[in-house]
């Protein structure tokens, strides 16, 4: 799937991704791809820097943390950050709701004469 | 375990040369100031070791693993692309607040320069110095003009890259826009203070404070060319997202 595809719903998939637990930036592309079943394999150039920009709007925090002598950036949600996600869930329902029903339009509605 | 909790396996700060080698050219291809590129290329070579790591787990021989890792990142250039709005933001935003702070300080060391100085400044500094007239008075307003400005596009700058940009529509070329313009207008107000202060000089220079008006000269100075090479390197980052 083409990240363009996704335009419009990469910050809610993002803040799907981080809803289990915090995690930091190739563990956040891994998920996507195991989540997604494959369908989603977005480029590195999308997804740190979308993840930088949900840092700065306060819907996740970063910090840089040491494990094995390894330092890594992990994002994790903010209380607006899971908010964000709660609104987001709504919109997609609505949105693929209404595109579901134009893609399968049942039998046409009888008209009268 | 979390799936996010990927588990470290090999320590160490370096991505290994074709890692390093990588991340050089994307170092090379990152837009903005270098101070903003450090974080960055950091949390790059984390994921790249954690790629590695990855593909090593999976049976790939160290090499391989790491080739594997630089394939799956991508192209140097997209991956420095994909962080030039963020960059440019990011700058933007702390122009637009260094901007904002040492307004008002500057500003305060020309009120207190004219309050210490003749009558005609005091009155400018301390009293209705909008009905003061003349070509002081016009330089006066001028520099109040230019300096609301500037407040008001640094203001537009740092509300365009916070928190506010969760309900504002995604405009990249804005906070660099509003950062520029509050740039430029940071050097017309000191450049209009430092224009009267050699007016004055000229006329009565007598009848100033020497110490404050030093003081206050050098720090429009220093503000100046801040402002002029922020401004610029703003619309350097706003020319690059065209």
């Amino acid at each position: 799937m083409r990240p363009e595809a996704l335009k419009g719903h990469l910050d809610g998939i993002l803040l799907a991704v981080l809803e289990p637990g915090p995690g930091h930036g190739y563990a956040i592309m891994e998920a996507l791809r195991v989540r997604s079943g494959g369908q989603v394999d977005l480029p590195t150039g999308t997804v740190y820097p979308a993840l930088h920009r949900l840092e700065r709007a306060g819907l996740v925090q970063a910090d840089w943390s040491e494990a094995g002598g390894r330092r890594r950036r992990v994002y994790q949600l903010t209380p607006a950050g899971r908010r964000a996600l709660d609104t987001e869930r709504v919109t997609w329902q609505d949105f693929s709701a209404a595109v579901s029903a134009l893609l399968h339009p049942g039998p046409a509605p009888v008209t009268s004469p | 375990m979390n799936r996010l909790d990927a588990p470290v396996s090999a320590p160490g700060s370096l991505a290994g040369p074709a890692g390093e080698r990588y991340l050089a050219e994307v170092t090379a291809r990152l837009a903005g100031p270098i101070s903003a590129h450090s974080g960055i290329v950091a949390e790059l070579r984390c994921g790249l070791l954690d790629a590695t790591d990855s593909h090593r787990s999976a049976g790939l021989p160290s090499a391989q693993a790491a080739e594997a890792a630089i394939r799956e990142f991508g192209d140097p250039g997209q991956v420095a692309d994909g962080f030039r709005a963020e960059i440019a933001a990011r700058h933007a935003r702390r122009v637009a607040v260094a901007l904002l702070v040492t307004g008002p300080l500057v500003g305060l060391l020309w009120i207190a320069t004219a309050a210490a100085s003749h009558l005609a400044l005091r009155l400018a500094a301390l009293g209705p110095w909008t009905s003061l007239s003349g070509a002081l008075g016009a330089g006066i307003r001028l520099v109040a003009v230019t300096a609301a400005i500037t407040a008001w596009a640094a203001l537009v700058g740092i509300a365009t890259t916070g928190r506010l940009t969760r309900w504002l529509p995604a405009r990249p070329r804005r906070p660099p826009t509003a950062a520029a313009v509050a740039g430029f207008g940071a050097v017309g107000a000191d450049a209009l203070g430092l224009a009267l202060l050699a007016a004055e000089l000229a006329a009565a220079p007598g009848r100033l404070s020497p110490v404050l008006a030093a003081v206050a000269a050098v720090a429009s100075v220093t503000r100046l060319l801040f402002a002029m090479r922020a401004a610029r390197r703003c619309l350097a980052l706003r020319a690059s997202l065209a």
